[in-house]
């Protein structure tokens, strides 16, 4: 059954909800709904699942623009109900006509929803008959995992596994996981894993090659690269000839050179002097964090070419005279057919830009969404009405809903006695320990005592990196070498800071796939042994459509991997590389749209001081330049 | 080229019969008397003097109220018992602003000419932020709804939403009065607002001192709060920062009304 049917306006005064049915629903789903789908910029999805206790809702809604009104249906998520689409159309259509913005009181409507409500349910039901399968409403469903909610993409795959071929995603996964327990140990290719791998590994054979480096292996890893739509489906392990070679695979060697590598020879000429910061200082000066950035304020009128030509071959077919009225005029209503292709054309941009398509498409959708049903105003073009809508929405999403003041926050830790915990975590290469070194150093500048937990117990080499960045930079360094559980690392360094009094502990994680089953799992021990203040998730401004991929997997990990009732997830972005990517600013939108976290920090070169803060303004102009 | 020609001969006709017009107007001000012409060119300006003056009054005196305040604490509430008296089916979070110029509704019923009051409800979703430095300038007052019933857990969020409020640069320049409004009073396990003033002080002062060290990187706060090296009170603020209780489920806010008309005359 509905379980309640609302009406309200944008503003957010209820109008009419229907009282007959109107039980009491549990939690607050209204609310949660337009907080965190509405507001997101995802009011493009087909559906929204609600979970409280003792409770499991979807959520159903549509927009009228012109009006300005929003219809929302709830009903438990057991039920299919099939005409809930067609019930919220007709609703709208009927209550568009007795709609006053003065009055605020429609008692007179229950009548009038009452017979929808019974014409849609006898639809409903025929067309159950006719077709006894019966379509469903929002087909291929798939639930969150222990999310709070989740998102319904109507046919569109959703983010977690939906890049995965459809049928064979689910049981793909449930074989990575067996898999992935049987070589946890020793082997670092095997680590290096993915699902894909591991199944066909698992068919192969089983018992082999622990520890081994296995170049066949390798290859498959690489064919691997970008296409995951041959899941499961190709039994006999094809070992690929093209070397198709990703980023993503070379663990070794993409991590970039962490600043000057002869960093010891300088401090160590100057002797161990006491004022340590100072000196750290003097040699690289502010870091940028602090440093005030110029925004050019160049002319914002510069009209996209393409849009512009767009609009004006569909100008060109409705003839010159009606357009130039309709210009005068303004448009009666704007129809979808009117924003496509200048929603098309910004689609496109957007993607050069590098954000994932997924994203530039859920995005449209939502901006189409909001402006279908609107009126031009006079003297504006589609186009440009688009491009304004599209503005305010990358504003919304890149604008950061929570405070992302760690000073503050550091302070509020040191008032309780206890080290403020940041762990860095991310796939491999993409700067995790010299982003650490660097944000070390920012806060060293702001007298805040650092000390870093070298927790990437994994990879050769990570410690002695680490401890050159922290000779370089006099701080205090934890380590307990190689070949150790990094969760009970990590708990002992924040056990040492509590000794010796420092603020903050920067733990460092090693490098691993989002796929990769043992090493996400030991993540997942870490963060859930450990409750850092922070989980700051480091991601390279190069990727494109993974970015989507990693953060998402990487969220859902943490949350699957947790045995806590509510799992710690990501909390910020840190984003690196970014002085190589000139205007292909879409990897911060993507990461931000997918994960909802704010990005805290901008790594923007090789020395200690190329730490900033993203810049939303001047993010939203390069995207939509 | 031809076309050229023709175009220089037509802007040549065109411009001697201007001339003409010129000449004709000249010559019909030479036989108006001066006296005439002078109380003419007088009466104009004083128009246009009167006119603009018109509108710097108004814009001096802005009749508008800004609603603000975290998601939740009840602004839209206000909005509509501020305009309708009743909270009519109970509000869901906001989406856009709402927005009115009205009468109160507790002053309907008085006689005489009331001036109307420019209500602004501003979402409280922190996503929406930058809606409410669109309608900052505007203000006459300011309204910072707080949620006495809840108001612990959400403390260190308010204090840095009020925080930015309080070093936005209109509120600032134009000393903007701001009320911080504890609603929600209604119910018994609230909290009283001397308690929730010396909590907002406590953290802002904190803020103060997290916020100054980042402040070269942060553009957005160009001022400073309060008294450096003293203890922050709202009492230190260049504008009036006061305190009061209100309940928008029930319908008690006379308070609030007796702010909005202390700086909007009726």
């Amino acid at each position: 059954m509905l379980e309640q049917l609302l009406i309200f306006t944008r503003g957010g005064l209820i109008l009419w909800t229907c009282k007959e049915i109107g039980n009491a629903l549990k939690g607050s789903p209204i609310d949660t709904l337009i907080r965190s789908c509405l507001l997101e910029e995802r009011s493009g999805a087909a559906s929204f699942n609600y979970d409280a206790p003792g409770a499991a809702y979807t959520l159903k809604w549509t927009f009228h623009n012109e009006l300005g009104l929003v219809f929302v249906a709830v009903y438990q998520r057991i039920l299919h109900l099939l005409y809930v689409d067609d019930l919220l159309s007709m609703v709208k259509r009927e209550f568009a006509k007795i709609y006053d913005p003065k009055r605020t009181v429609y008692h007179e409507f229950d009548e009038t929803f009452k017979q929808l409500k019974m014409e849609a349910e006898a639809r409903a039901e025929e067309l159950k008959k006719s077709k006894p399968v019966g379509k469903p409403v929002s087909n291929g469903k798939r639930q969150g995992h222990g999310q709070k909610g989740g998102y319904d993409g109507g046919n569109k795959d959703r983010s977690e596994g939906g890049l995965a071929n459809d049928g064979g995603d689910g049981d793909g996964e449930g074989e990575g996981h067996k898999m992935g327990n049987g070589y946890a140990n020793g082997n670092h290719i095997g680590a290096k894993d993915s699902k894909m791998t591991a199944v066909v590994k698992g068919k192969e054979n089983t018992s082999s090659n622990n520890g081994a480096f296995d170049v066949n292996k390798l290859q498959k890893l690489r064919s691997k690269g970008g296409k995951k739509t041959d899941t499961v489906d190709n039994k006999v392990p094809k070992v690929d000839t093209k070397k198709k070679i990703t980023k993503k695979n070379r663990v070794w060697d993409d991590k970039p050179p962490p600043t000057k590598l002869d960093f010891t020879q300088t401090v160590d000429g100057k002797g161990n002097g006491n004022d340590n910061v100072h000196d750290v200082e003097e040699v690289h000066g502010e870091s940028m964090m602090d440093i005030e950035e110029v925004v050019s304020s160049e002319s914002e009128s510069e009209e996209d070419e393409e849009v512009g030509k767009e609009s004006k071959l569909d100008a060109k077919k409705k003839g010159w005279f009606s357009s130039m009225f309709q210009s005068i005029a303004g448009k009666a209503n704007l129809e979808k057919a009117d924003l496509e292709p200048a929603l098309k054309a910004l689609k496109d941009r957007l993607m050069t830009k590098n954000v994932a398509e997924e994203i530039a498409e859920k995005l449209c959708e939502s901006v189409s969404a909001s402006l279908e049903g609107k009126k031009l105003a006079s003297f504006t073009r589609v186009s440009s009405t688009v491009q304004a809508a599209m503005e305010e929405a990358l504003v919304r999403i890149l604008t950061p809903r929570r405070s992302i003041d760690i000073l503050r926050d550091v302070h509020a830790a040191k008032e309780q006695n206890k080290p403020y915990v940041v762990v860095f975590v991310g796939v491999n290469g993409v700067g995790k320990s010299t982003n650490l070194a660097k944000v070390a150093y920012w806060l060293l500048q702001h007298k805040v005592s650092v000390m870093m937990a070298a927790c990437d117990t994994f990879r050769s080499g990570a410690v002695e990196q680490l401890r050159t960045h922290a000779r370089r930079l006099q701080i205090p360094i934890f380590e307990k070498g190689y070949e150790k559980d990094p969760a009970i690392v990590a708990k002992e360094a924040i056990q040492e800071a509590v000794r010796n009094g420092s603020d903050v502990v920067l733990v460092d994680t090693a490098g691993r796939m989002q796929d990769n089953e043992p090493l996400m799992r030991a993540l997942s021990k870490l963060v859930n042994l450990n409750n850092p203040d922070l989980v700051l998730f480091v991601g390279e401004a190069l990727v494109g459509n993974d970015a989507v991929d990693q953060l998402s997997k990487f969220n859902q990990k943490l949350a699957d991997l947790s045995t806590s009732p509510s799992p710690r997830l990501i909390d910020g972005i840190l984003l690196t590389k970014f002085d190589t990517i000139d205007d292909k600013v879409g990897a911060a939108l993507s990461m931000v749209y997918v994960s909802g976290a704010p990005v805290m920090f901008v790594g923007c070169g090789q020395s200690y001081t190329d730490l900033k803060k993203l810049n939303v303004k001047s993010i939203v102009k390069t995207l939509l330049a | 080229m031809e076309g050229m020609e023709q175009w220089k001969v037509q802007v040549e006709n065109w411009s001697s019969q201007l001339r003409e017009l010129l000449h004709q107007f000249l010559q019909h001000v030479h036989q108006i008397p001066p006296a005439q012409l002078y109380a003419a060119i007088a009466v104009l300006s004083l128009t246009t003097l009167f006119l603009l003056s018109i509108r710097l009054f108004r814009r001096k005196k802005s009749n508008t109220i800004v609603l603000t305040g975290q998601g939740g604490s009840g602004k839209t509430v206000l909005f509509y018992q501020l305009r309708d008296g009743s909270s009519h089916l109970g509000t869901v979070t906001s989406m856009e602003p709402n927005e009115g110029t009205f009468i109160l509704h507790s002053e309907a019923s008085k006689k005489g000419k009331i001036r109307p009051v420019h209500v602004i409800d501003v979402p409280g979703h922190s996503r929406l932020m930058p809606k409410l430095d669109e309608v900052l300038p505007l203000a006459a007052g300011l309204v910072f709804v707080v949620d006495a019933l809840d108001f612990l857990r959400n403390c260190r969020a308010a204090s840095e939403y009020l925080y930015d409020i309080l070093t936005n640069a209109s509120v600032v320049k134009k000393k903007i009065p701001v009320l911080i409004l504890c609603n929600k009073t209604d119910k018994v396990s609230a909290h009283t607002k001397e308690f929730i003033r010396k909590q907002l002080e406590k953290e802002l002062d904190k803020l103060r001192a997290s916020r100054s060290a980042i402040s070269a990187a942060d553009i957005a706060n160009d001022f400073t709060l309060g008294i450096p090296g003293e203890a922050f009170a709202f009492t230190q603020c260049q504008n009036r920062v006061t305190v009061a209780e209100a309940s928008g489920l029930t319908g008690e806010i006379a308070q609030v009304e007796e702010f909005i008309r202390e700086h909007v005359k009726p």
